[in-house]
């Protein structure tokens, strides 16, 4: 069974994979066995996804089982989980209350996350100077500067037409064009990716 | 007229993943009585297997991020690389006290690293070794997600995190609790912003298709050697096509 297994596997996931392939380049002839296949693989995610809740639990009520480091933090978080479990179960994922939930608490938490990202960014940025004082570290800094000096009006002297102006360049010009050459590499990335799934050489569900 | 464009433009996409494939298999074939195949210096993964090492003898812990991205759309791709490191990372610690541990934000990318995990113990006949909480969910949004890894690199003695996935501006979180907690920080992404904060804030940044050749770079096979030379012929391909589209539309030819 230990060696069946893996196998069958394999060949489930080869064939399904070869199949929504060919649904996106024949959608005549294999649209429908694609939606299928994406159909089932859309009820096996959201199935995954309440594995990965039960699993986020798990790892947080082990960590309060043996009183880990911050196992505080984690009764905060089961308590959490259950309230809002019981409230959307009862009340339903979009009634007043799970919405009221969701915006005092949940939204300000995140929001507050976001404040402190900027602050490590401009951290970052000078961090770097440290860390790599390289030519392109610096061309990096500044280009950030004036991106930044271009987008937004600036106080006492508003808008300055050339930092505008090299504004607009920069992100119109080299930004787009680095952009897609890392875009490129990236799809061409995706794609060897994929086809080594596809031969059955890479096989990340147990194969 | 646009369905025969349509027509023409799918039997163009299909060839290209023929050739692709093709390649591939070709360099499997041709490749496979090379004893050695000589890849150019990424100073990450070097810093990476030296890490490795060093987290073995120091008996601390490795982390690999998977993102957040999901598997059922294309950011999944990424989160397959970072499934082979996640192998490769448990092979080299097998011998380690602590196993590595991998963190995501989607459910299907767990269960696929609970996976991972479990097979590449088994197939080490250290099947014991194999715990389920070793690969978890954090969370579900960007942010829930970083904040729920986070703690996990401050905590249990990581020496050094890899990310490879799909993530957001919100990387900078988790590298930024890497460099608190004096651990190495190699990471990649396939998202342009994510590249753009790795780049300031990682110690080790993959960009482009840096983080597509870790495979080939950690020692996962014929196949991820090949798929690397087929990338790079590809890419001198495309470099060629832009060059001569570039000079047809400066000649009026091209519309």
């Amino acid at each position: 069974m230990k060696r069946i297994l893996p196998i069958t596997n394999t060949v489930i996931a080869v064939i399904s994979g070869v199949f929504v392939i060919l649904g996106y380049f024949f959608p005549g002839s294999f649209g429908g066995i694609q939606s299928v296949l994406i159909g089932w693989a859309i009820i096996l995610a959201a199935f995954a996804l309440l594995l990965g809740i039960f699993n986020l639990a798990w790892v947080h009520w082990k960590k309060v089982s043996s009183e880990g480091k911050g196992h505080v933090y984690s009764i905060v978080l089961l308590i959490s989980m259950l309230i809002m479990i019981v409230v959307a179960g009862i009340s339903g994922p979009t009634s007043a209350l799970t919405l009221w939930i969701f915006n005092n608490f949940q939204v300000p938490v995140e929001a507050a996350l976001l404040a402190l990202l900027a602050v490590i960014l401009v951290y970052a940025g000078v961090r770097l100077l440290s860390r790599r004082p390289k030519w392109n570290s610096i061309l990096f800094l500044v280009t950030v500067l004036l991106v930044l000096l271009g987008a937004v009006p600036l106080y006492f002297l508003g808008t300055i037409g050339p930092l505008n102006a090299v504004h607009d360049w920069l992100t119109q010009v080299p930004a787009v064009a680095g952009a897609r050459g890392l875009l490129l590499g990236v799809a061409l990335g995706t794609v060897a990716t994929g086809l080594r799934i596809l031969i059955g050489s890479d096989r990340p569900y147990g194969g | 007229m646009d369905q025969a464009l349509s027509m023409v433009t799918s039997y163009l996409g299909f060839l290209f993943i023929l050739l692709c494939l093709g390649l591939i298999l070709f360099f499997c074939f041709s490749d496979s009585a090379r004893e050695k195949i000589k890849l150019r210096a990424i100073q990450a993964f070097s810093r990476y297997r030296r890490e490795v090492d060093l987290a073995v003898e120091a008996g601390k812990r490795l982390h690999i991020s998977l993102g957040r991205g999901t598997i059922n759309e294309l950011q999944g791709g990424s989160a397959f690389i970072g499934l082979t490191i996640l192998d490769r990372c448990a092979r080299a610690a097998s011998n380690s006290d602590r196993p590595p541990i991998a963190t995501s934000g989607d459910g299907t990318v767990m269960v696929l690293s609970q996976d991972t995990l479990q097979s590449t113990y088994r197939s080490l006949a250290a099947e014991q070794r194999y715990d389920p909480t070793n690969a978890r969910f954090t969370g579900l949004t960007p942010i829930a997600f970083a904040a729920g890894a986070m703690p996990a690199i401050h905590d249990e003695h990581v020496s050094a995190n890899i990310l490879a996935g799909h993530f957001g501006t919100e990387v900078a979180l988790l590298t930024e609790a890497g460099e608190r907690s004096q651990s190495l920080t190699v990471a990649g992404s396939d998202s342009i912003p994510a590249q753009a904060v790795l780049y300031a804030t990682a110690e080790e940044p993959l960009l482009g298709e840096e983080l597509y050749a870790a495979g080939a770079y950690l020692g996962g096979g014929l196949a991820h050697t090949a798929s690397l030379r087929m990338q790079d012929i590809l890419r001198w391909v495309l470099v060629a096509a832009i060059i001569i589209g570039a000079i047809l539309k400066l000649l009026g030819i091209l519309a």
